[in-house]
């Protein structure tokens, strides 16, 4: 039996005019990866900002190991798809960023990013800016930047979302590396489907606006995977059109 | 002259200088150099024939220039144009900067200032300078040393504003989510992404400084380069009157040189290779 560590209750958030998503109801385990799909709009990336305290909710609550969240807490770190490094920061500067608040000492800080940098591959790249890197270095970074926090929970909101394919896949299969050394909990937002099942203990599907819980699939694939074996599994095809069917359901309604 | 292209790039807030015409090439040197070349050379080969005294030749200027520093008269108006220029926008800069990061922040001072600001700065300069005399009169420096404030200070207080209020969300909400401090915030996002905006807007207050300064000088009291310019003017003695207009522009291409050069020590992450 498996402790939940995010429990989302009856969350509804409003803009305007528009309902986001109305009484949703989730519970993330203890160390599970939960990847979320849903069509564009349902408001998975509202739901990942609302887990972090980064966005207030109309009605309902985000609890994290039974206490409201309300501001983002230290032991929770998110990686966006926009990677959201400083540009005046070099690498190391940026990593360091998440740890330095902390209040960690200089010594340790040194130690950490250092750790963080070469776990993530980029060792050799400490000291040059952002814009100097491509698109799936400086992932890398903003994955070690979160990570060297040494978070209990992982938010990721759709982090290899504008990374090309192949950049993408090399990048999913470093993450169950690094999760398979080290697991956490972890929240995936995604829209692809075939990333959502090569690297979820679980997938949610939403529902099209009012976002609701359409389906939580569990992803019996053993671990440890690389994207390659989960889509060589005889599951993964099943899996993937079952997912399907529940994404075009939305979409053709919408 | 340097400062007309600041003039003209004014009305709106520059945006911060990241032109691919950045990093000059052998090639663009020669350019360059050849351009200048040509122009005083068909002044000097064809000027005075179309009117002899008004268009004295560079090679004219150039003795004049010496004439002027051997009688100690250029080195004395650099001087005290330098001392007004220096105070003017040490005045302008910190002034400019604070109150622009003041009302980029808060709505307060926002709506305080942006009244004013816009009303001062569409107002020509020129036309309080008069006014400026007035108030400071028989302070010393003072009335100049007011103007060039004045002429360069809007420019750096319009752009640092911009530049605050333009930093980017996504990497504010970057921040919120790693629990920055408000000190953190300052110093580690705001500040350095207002930073390429506030050099633009110090590059256009030293243009608009720099007229300033000759434009006080010709106004009040009978001293430094705008002097200079004025006195030689009234008694047509042009090659000696182009003489401290030379030096002018002298100023604003080492001024806007030396900001260039601060811009790649404290911004060097806007260097792109």
């Amino acid at each position: 039996m498996s402790i939940d560590r995010i429990v989302v209750e009856r969350a509804t958030k409003r803009y305007a005019a528009i309902t986001v998503f109305e009484r949703l109801e989730l519970a993330v385990r203890e160390g599970e990866t939960l990847c979320v799909l849903g069509p564009s709009g349902c408001g998975k990336t509202t739901l990942l900002r609302a887990m972090h305290g980064l966005v207030p909710l109309d009605d309902g609550s985000v609890l994290i190991d039974g206490t409201r969240v309300s501001v983002p807490r230290r032991n929770v770190a998110m990686v966006f798809q926009h990677f959201g490094l400083f540009p005046w920061k070099r690498v190391d500067e940026n990593v360091a960023y998440g740890i330095e608040l902390a209040g960690l000492p200089r010594d340790q800080v040194r130690e950490r990013v250092a750790r963080y940098i070469e776990l993530v591959g980029l060792v050799g790249f400490e000291r040059h800016y952002p814009h100097q890197l491509s698109g799936g270095m400086q992932q890398r970074a903003g994955l070690a930047r979160a990570l060297a926090t040494e978070p209990d929970i992982l938010l990721m909101d759709e982090p290899f979302g504008s990374l090309d394919a192949q950049t993408r896949e090399i990048l999913q299969d470093e993450l169950l590396r690094i999760y398979q050394r080290d697991p956490r909990t972890m929240v995936f937002i995604t829209h692809a489907i075939e990333e959502a099942i090569a690297l979820g203990d679980r997938v949610l599907v939403m529902t099209r606006r009012p976002g609701r819980v359409r389906e939580l699939i569990s992803v019996d694939i053993p671990r440890p995977r690389t994207v390659a074996s989960v889509i060589a599994h005889p599951r993964f095809l099943a899996l993937r059109d079952h997912c399907w069917r529940l994404l075009r359901e939305q979409q053709v309604m919408a | 002259m340097t400062y007309d292209r600041a003039v003209e790039l004014e009305p709106a807030a520059a945006a911060p200088a990241r032109s691919r015409w950045r990093r000059l090439r052998p090639g663009d040197w020669a350019v360059r150099v050849g351009s200048i070349v040509l122009v005083l050379g068909v002044w000097e080969l064809f000027g005075p024939s179309l009117n002899k005294l008004i268009l004295r030749p560079p090679s004219a200027i150039f003795a004049a220039f010496f004439e002027l520093v051997e009688n100690g008269e250029l080195q004395a108006a650099l001087g005290q144009s330098l001392r007004e220029l220096v105070g003017g926008l040490a005045i302008a800069l910190v002034l400019g900067i604070v109150l622009g990061i003041a009302s980029g922040r808060w709505r307060f001072v926002y709506n305080a200032l942006d009244p004013l600001v816009s009303a001062l700065y569409s107002v020509p300069s020129v036309a309080l300078v008069p006014l400026i005399a007035v108030a400071f009169r028989s302070i010393g420096d003072a009335p100049r040393i007011a103007t060039v404030a004045l002429f360069a200070i809007f420019p750096i207080l319009i752009n640092t504003q911009q530049g605050v209020r333009n930093v980017d969300r996504q990497l504010l909400e970057v921040a919120r989510a790693f629990n920055t401090s408000e000190r953190r915030l300052w110093t580690d996002v705001i500040v350095p992404a207002a930073v390429p905006y506030v050099l633009a807007g110090v590059r256009l207050g030293i243009g608009r400084g720099l007229i300033g300064m000759v434009v006080a000088e010709f106004f009040v009291g009978l001293v430094g380069l705008g002097y200079l310019i004025i006195s030689y003017e009234n008694v047509f003695r042009v090659d000696r009157m182009f003489v401290p207009v030379i030096v002018v522009a002298a100023m604003g291409i080492f001024l806007m040189g030396f900001v260039q050069w601060i811009e790649g020590r404290v911004a060097p992450w806007l260097k792109k290779d």
